[in-house]
């Protein structure tokens, strides 16, 4: 056998090796994380049974309902839009764990963008999942891509061409959940799950949908509700009572022209009143140093610190970092205003869920305080 | 469009493959190797 044929089969058996030892690592994110079903869960479905279209897929997954004693009206709440924002999925989680409804429906989606969290960001350097310790035990979750998984959904177009709108965007805003709306029963799996999600809005008439994100600290749309106008007086309410504890927050409209957004697409679309919410996120910024579970969870970034002193972000930004018993003390507590402002202006059709954790507790004993164990098998 | 894809990608792949064994440098050879990783991976529809 000549020289050059037994160095290319050692460089194959090389080429074996690495593509087995990466290929267990990527097939090891298809693996969930655990969500315990709390004491309001009355049933889980999947979006699938709403559409039919996304049955069997990737994209389909699973909807909490938290039906109260009494009907009324309901709230639909996002998580993991976007799986590289962690407080939006871990805040959905809380809400599954905890929140108790007692006059009206919660809807609750953990994954909206299921395929996202089997696959990270090319070139991120991100982890793949986060740990957080709770009283019995840790308990780890998800960290994946802003998109749909590209193994879902192949190959990208150079332009990506919004369907309602013609607006058009990079291609890979082909596979973003929050560019898709109001979605296509015939289109890409993103745009199948964005109509799946609109025909729950529509066939439940969910009143109120809060999708829950996060933004890089030198985004301008940070610590803050996104609303409709449809939806202003609501979110202008909230933001009020957010003030009154404290908690600083902004209120931006949704943008006429930039479209397929869940705040702009859900409220023309459909009759919900749509918010987004968006809070300070280091590990999916551009200017961060190391990213790993650490700077997931604490938010401590020194790069970030010298960007806040530079003047370059929309929030402020210390040593302290932004950890995630804020940003998801914020979301629960907004979405907690968010009820009270509903039920204040309309006392004759209220929602109200209980036991929901407080902003304070949460800072003080901290999010895993509020995890449930797993249940054995 | 996805199955033209897979069949492009596959025949990059074997064009690879039989770089890899036709070269006698072994700097290409390396190359290749390290190209062949992402192409399998995309192939078996893993990554």
């Amino acid at each position: 056998m000549q020289k050059h044929t037994i160095t290319a089969i050692i460089c194959l058996a090389g080429a074996l090796v690495a593509s087995a030892i990466a290929g267990a690592s990527f097939l090891s994110m298809r693996t969930p994380d655990i969500i315990v079903r709390g004491p309001g869960v009355t049933e889980v479905k999947m979006l699938s049974d709403w559409f039919p279209g996304i049955k069997g897929t990737a994209g389909d997954t699973e909807v909490y309902v938290m039906k109260g004693a009494d009907d009324g009206e309901s709230m639909l709440v996002l998580g993991g839009t976007h799986p590289n924002e962690p407080s939006g999925h871990l805040s959905a989680i809380l809400l599954i764990e905890n929140a108790i409804p007692k006059t009206g429906t919660l809807y609750v989606i953990p994954r909206a963008n299921n395929s996202g969290f089997t696959v990270n960001d090319p070139q991120e350097g991100s982890p793949q999942s986060y740990t957080i310790q709770t009283p019995s035990g840790p308990r780890w979750f998800r960290y994946g891509s802003r998109a749909t998984n590209p193994i879902d959904q192949w190959p990208d177009p150079n332009v990506y061409i919004h369907a309602s709108s013609g607006q058009t965007l990079s291609g890979s805003e082909t596979r973003n959940l929050n560019r898709g709306y109001p979605g296509r029963p015939d289109g890409t799996l993103t745009e199948k799950v964005c109509y799946g999600i609109v025909q729950l809005i529509k066939q439940q008439n969910v009143t109120i949908t809060v999708d829950l994100h996060e933004a890089s600290p030198e985004y301008p749309v940070i610590n803050a509700i996104v609303a409709h106008p449809k939806a202003m007086q609501l979110a202008s309410d909230t933001v009020l009572g957010l003030e009154m504890q404290d908690i600083k927050i902004s209120l931006e409209p949704s943008p006429v022209n930039l479209r397929g957004l869940s705040h702009r697409e859900l409220g023309d679309f459909t009759d919900t009143l749509p918010l987004l919410m968006e809070t300070a996120n280091a590990s999916q910024g551009r200017l961060r140093g190391r990213t790993d579970a650490a700077l997931v969870l604490t938010g401590k970034d020194k790069w970030y610190v010298r960007a806040a002193k530079l003047g370059r972000l929309y929030v402020p930004y210390d040593e302290k970092g932004h950890p995630i018993e804020e940003r998801v003390g914020r979301h629960v507590t907004a979405i907690g205003e968010i009820l009270n402002s509903w039920n204040l202006e309309n006392p004759d059709k209220p929602i109200e869920i209980e036991n929901l954790p407080g902003y304070e507790d949460l800072q003080t004993k901290g999010v895993g305080a509020y995890l449930l164990p797993i249940p054995a098998k | 469009m996805f199955f033209i894809y897979l069949a492009i990608l596959a025949v990059v792949l074997a064009l690879t493959v039989w770089v890899l064994f036709d070269t006698k440098k072994l700097s290409l050879q390396v190359t290749a190797a390290m190209v062949i990783v992402p192409l399998l991976l995309r192939l078996l529809m893993i990554k």
